[in-house]
């Protein structure tokens, strides 16, 4: 798995790539509390997300608690059909915000 | 008057029809029968006829002619009342008759006077009666006598039987609570043999659905029908609990609130369970309080599990937190037996005890008799020392040899059969692969899994399930079956059936506690739980099969396509 980071439009943006899985999903936990610590809004891109397992998906759901706790926000944006369907089974799907772009990400951070 | 008594048990009405037949043989205007209470203070007329009806009424046991009578123990004659002092003339105010003459007899049977027989006025002539009167009247009333006190012991007597049959009724329901044991072949044979009629011990045994044994032993402290209830109620908590927690130690905290909850002040059960599984020879037992239970070892030594916890009923709060320690054992094909103190107290017929050492000693003599007959050996030892037996007896024995020579046997088969084993014979194999039990190895698997789902003609979505169910379980398998170790095998397998897919996942670590596996509650969102519910969402049938002979686990997945 691999990940990007950028600042944008007063928020962090978070691209993970790859499979979120039980070998990856630590990297990924740490690179989301990290980005999460910056005490910005925070917007994951999971568009290059092609598999994401319930570790992955407890990470995401950690990050946010801890993005919430801090007084901030984290949501999901260009959310993969696969990851999808695993938030669906998890029924995060209506936990989350989940925007279709990134723009539209921004602005419902703002 | 005395076959009267015998033939009705109803006192009352006899008493009427006696006082009736005296009155009328005597030639008396009225006649009255007065019957000391138990206390032998009040005096009360249970019957009366003739002149006056005063049935109910009561006096002080020494008032009147009747109570002088009773005090005395002596009949007596007033031929004319207006002479006598003590004559309460009270009644005559009330009834507006004239009593002239009285005759008054006590009914008593040998020292004991039950009460008096009072008749009044003579019929005819001056209406005063004769000494032969008396001596009528003193006849009939010590008949009398002795006709109420068999009344009474036929009534105490039909009283106690039937309480005794209501015990016989409760020892025949302890009976059915205690287990079948018509197979004979069953690893787990026990037997009860109460001192009295019904009996505050215990023991029970039945199978889980996945082969292995359930099994408990108790003793509730006393004796008698309190116990005896206390019995039939642990009993059933432990037997309807049981089918569903498969932790012994668990299982015994579970009955221990219960208990705690609602018991009697001051009673308590001692009570040793556990779990036995035929097809490794293994017993996990938990001990609250009871007498330690003994392994004979398969080398002929006796290893003892003494309480860890105190007996059940006694504190709602534990020392471990939530459950009762647990001890496991592996029996290879020895036996352990759990027994109450019945046992090891009993009296010999030298009038020693048994105790422990003799117990043991009786065990090993008798190593070529089967199971039953080992504990039967034991019973008849203390029964024919201790014929009015002190105590309940109760044994239970879990022998293992059986289970040892089918393990033995089943390694041999398992060893010839496993290259032809490819699953059931109308499925069709499609894969199998071996992968090492590492997080980096997943990847592989899904891409199988995958590719395989799409080759049986599966949508992409189907098929994306699929691979989350197979994934997620695989993770288990690392996690908690290997405990996150990366030298473990995990083995899949994917079969086609009859318009289904059919995933093996089977793994060579410990087998595991499937009651533990469960889909987590989705409030509480932890990773763990969240993977088994994804698996149980996604396919049609998920269960745990029975685990191989050689250990580990399996687990079968089901996806209709």
């Amino acid at each position: 798995m691999n990940h990007e980071v950028k600042e944008q439009g007063g928020a962090v943006i978070v691209a993970l790539e790859g499979d979120v899985d039980l070998q990856s999903s630590p990297d990924a936990r740490k690179v989301l509390l990290e980005c999460v610590g910056k005490r910005m809004p925070v917007l994951v891109d999971l568009s290059k997300v092609g598999y994401i397992d319930s570790s992955g998906v407890a990470s995401l759901v950690e990050s946010l608690q801890s993005a919430r706790k801090s007084g901030s926000t984290l949501i999901l944006v260009l959310v993969s059909e696969g990851a999808r369907r695993v938030l669906e089974l998890a029924r995060l799907d209506k936990v989350f915000t989940i925007c279709d772009t990134i723009e539209d990400g921004l602005a419902e951070v703002q | 008057m005395g076959r009267d008594f015998a033939s009705t048990l109803d006192i009352e009405a006899s008493l009427s029809r006696a006082i009736e037949h005296i009155t009328d043989y005597v030639d008396a205007e009225g006649g009255a029968l007065f019957m000391l209470d138990d206390a032998g203070e009040t005096l009360r007329c249970h019957a009366s006829v003739g002149a006056t009806e005063i049935t109910g009424m009561t006096l002080n046991s020494g008032q009147g002619i009747v109570g002088r009578c009773v005090q005395s123990n002596a009949s007596e004659i007033i031929r004319d009342v207006t002479k006598d002092p003590d004559f309460h003339g009270g009644v005559d105010e009330k009834t507006g008759y004239t009593t002239r003459s009285i005759l008054c007899a006590p009914m008593s049977v040998k020292d004991e006077c039950l009460g008096a027989i009072e008749l009044i006025n003579k019929r005819g002539g001056d209406g005063l009666f004769e000494d032969s009167d008396l001596h009528l009247l003193q006849a009939m009333s010590a008949s009398a006598g002795m006709a109420i006190l068999n009344a009474r012991m036929a009534e105490a007597l039909v009283e106690q039987e039937r309480l005794a049959r209501e015990l016989e009724l409760a020892a025949e329901i302890q009976r059915s609570l205690l287990p079948d044991q018509s197979d004979k072949d069953f690893p787990i044979v026990g037997i009860n043999h109460p001192a009295r009629t019904v009996s505050g011990d215990f023991y029970d045994f039945f199978p889980l659905d996945d082969g292995r044994i359930c099994f408990n032993l108790g003793d509730v402290s006393g004796k008698g029908m309190n116990a005896a209830l206390l019995m039939a109620k642990t009993a059933s908590l432990y037997r309807c609990l049981g089918k569903t927690i498969r932790k012994p130690g668990r299982l015994m905290a579970r009955v221990n609130a219960e208990i705690c909850e609602t018991a009697t002040r001051g009673m308590f059960v001692t009570l040793a369970g556990g779990i036995y599984d035929p097809a490794t020879g293994v017993v996990r037992l938990s001990n609250a309080g009871h007498e330690p239970p003994l392994f004979h070892q398969p080398d002929g030594q006796f290893k003892a599990f003494p309480a860890e916890a105190p007996p059940v009923g006694i504190t709602p709060i534990l020392a471990d937190g939530d459950e009762f320690p647990e001890s496991e054992v592996q029996l290879d094909g020895g036996t352990l037996y759990i027994f109450t103190d019945g046992v090891t107290e009993g009296y010999l017929e030298d009038g020693r005890e048994l105790e422990v050492e003799g117990f043991k000693a009786s065990i090993r003599d008798n190593a070529s008799l089967d199971a039953r007959g080992r504990l039967e050996v034991v019973i008849d030892l203390i029964k024919r020392g201790d014929t009015a037996l002190r105590d309940d007896l109760t044994l239970l024995a879990i022998d293992d040899a059986a289970g040892l020579a089918m393990r033995q046997s089943d390694r041999g088969m398992a060893a010839v059969s496993s290259e032809a084993d490819g699953g059931d014979d109308d499925e069709d194999l499609l894969l199998t692969l071996n992968v090492p039990s590492r997080a980096d190895r997943l990847k592989l698997i899904r891409n199988a899994v995958s590719e395989t789902a799409l080759f049986c003609g599966c949508q992409k979505d189907m098929a994306r399930d699929i691979v989350i169910a197979v994934d997620e379980a695989c993770q288990n398998i690392i996690r908690h079956a290997y405990g996150g170790s990366p030298n473990g095998e995990i083995e899949l397998k994917i079969c086609r059936g009859d318009g289904e897919l059919i995933i093996l996942l089977r793994d060579f670590a410990e087998t595991i506690d499937i009651s533990k596996v469960k889909p987590r509650d989705l409030d509480d969102i932890k990773p763990g739980g969240l993977g088994t519910h994804f698996i149980r969402e996604v396919m049609d049938d998920v269960e745990f099969l029975t685990p191989p002979l050689d250990g580990g686990n399996l687990l079968r997945m089901m996806k209709r396509l």
